[in-house]
């Protein structure tokens, strides 16, 4: 099968499960909410207080959530043993990872639309001029996350103690995301000028470039029977 | 041809050891005891001699599991990737220990045992890659599985250290400039001899380590397969009879 063919399918799959079942974002969301809302009760925050902290808090309920979809992402693949019927089908593993990568990528996105309403809504933010920015930033970190992640998914998925290795082995080598989108964030809902973070958002592209292609040159190895 | 060269320097481990014991004793000897003390931190910084030759020396290391995990990818040789597993586990040893004396010159020199430094936060997120890197080896139940997945990990994480490093370098900086540049040396004779003996002590003193824990590795799964094979050969002759 072409290559484009085949993430196009893989991208395909993975909405209509999601569709059918409606298993992952659901879970995604409802975490979401109960780490926003145990945030608000262990920071009692002023509006000051909720500047400074509000990107962090941002990022860490994203990030947790994202690995809830990476890791469903794979496990969903074990029942039925599609995850071998992935391994052994004609199909370019590259474009099986950048199916999953993108169909990932849409889920963590789409989590993130619906929950950064709230964030506006608890803690009083003020984003209307610079959503454009924020969007931006929210795209590539969540494309790096997505990146990394997936990769890591389809490892952890055939070993065992699977749920803790994800976030043991990600989270770390996604600390250069974790800073850049905070410190973007930051910067955007601080109202300071483009220029004061623009070199968080480059580092973001480049993570994602990098991480991309060397994932996308790995995954084959594990994905591989 | 990595695999012969292991096997044959192998015979020399015993020159790597004593050097490394011979450079660590002058080291310590020049640094502890004959070099003056610094003008600003007093006899504080002769923990310099103990520090700076473990950091080199734990990032010399992974630079080792770096080449060792793509070569493993590439040729799938299993004397590598034990080869692998034993610098993985010396790297954390050298990362943890600079970690922990880095920690006792920063009480003194900048009255913190812990600030969020740059280094100090790369080494700290080396220290738990490779402590995933270690537990992930342990939870795979296929030997071909766990070299490939380890050596992905280890390939993921060393393109992703510089990243690190430079992520946390803009998010703030504390850190003295490094000691050895391009451009020179900054810091005298004195100070430089035994540093220099202590860096050579440390890289030998990891070579042979890594030897060591290798030829261990390699004759524990020897041992594995001979008892293994063993183990079937009497259950064989007992199920004919």
């Amino acid at each position: 099968m072409p290559f484009f063919k085949t993430i196009r399918w893989i991208v395909w799959k993975d909405l209509v499960c999601e569709l059918r079942s409606r298993e992952t974002i659901s879970s995604m969301l409802f975490f979401a909410l109960i780490v926003i809302l145990v945030f608000s009760f262990s920071f009692s925050m002023d509006q000051d207080a909720a500047r400074q902290l509000i990107a962090g808090i941002i990022w860490v309920s994203f990030t947790f959530t994202g690995i809830i979809g990476l890791g469903k992402s794979f496990s969903s693949e074990l029942q039925n043993d599609c995850l071998e019927a992935l391994q052994i089908s004609p199909i370019p593993k590259g474009a099986v990872y950048l199916g999953k990568v993108l169909a990932n990528f849409l889920f963590m996105l789409s989590v993130e639309i619906l929950l950064f309403p709230l964030f506006i809504l608890f803690f009083n933010l003020d984003v209307v001029e610079e959503l454009g920015i924020l969007l931006l930033v929210f795209l590539l970190a969540t494309l790096g996350l997505s990146a990394v992640g997936t990769l890591f998914s389809a490892l952890t998925v055939q070993i065992r103690a699977r749920e803790v290795m994800l976030p043991v082995l990600l989270l770390p080598l996604a600390v250069p995301v974790m800073i850049a989108a905070v410190e973007a964030t930051r910067g955007t809902l601080n109202g300071d000028p483009y220029a004061f973070y623009s070199q968080w958002i480059q580092l973001l592209v480049v993570f994602d470039i990098i991480f991309t292609v060397v994932s996308f040159w790995l995954f084959e190895l594990i994905l591989d029977s | 041809m990595i695999n012969r060269f292991i096997r044959y320097i192998q015979r020399y481990k015993g020159w790597f050891g004593g050097g490394a014991a011979l450079c660590l004793l002058i080291g310590l000897y020049t640094g502890l005891l004959a070099s003056p003390p610094d003008y600003y931190q007093g006899e504080v910084v002769r923990i310099m001699y103990v520090h700076v030759p473990l950091a080199h020396t734990s990032l010399l290391a992974y630079s080792v599991l770096f080449g060792g995990s793509i070569w493993y990818l590439w040729k799938r040789d299993p004397l590598v990737d034990n080869m692998c597993q034993a610098a993985a586990t010396i790297t954390a040893m050298f990362t943890g220990l600079a970690l922990v004396t880095g920690s006792i010159w920063a009480k003194p020199t900048w009255n913190t045992w812990w600030t969020w430094d740059p280094r100090l936060v790369s080494f700290a997120v080396l220290l738990l890659i490779l402590a995933g890197y270690m537990m992930l080896r342990r939870l795979v139940d296929d030997p071909d599985r766990e070299g490939k997945y380890a050596a992905v990990l280890a390939i993921v994480g060393g393109v992703d250290l510089p990243i690190i490093k430079f992520s946390v370098e803009w998010w703030r900086t504390l850190h003295q400039p490094m000691s050895f540049s391009t451009r020179g040396v900054s810091i005298s004779d004195d100070l430089l001899v035994p540093l220099l003996f202590m860096s050579a002590g440390c890289w030998l003193l990891f070579a042979y380590m890594l030897m060591i824990r290798t030829q261990m590795l390699y004759l524990t799964e020897l041992l594995q397969a001979k008892k293994g094979r063993l183990l079937s050969q009497t259950h064989f002759s007992q199920s004919a009879q």
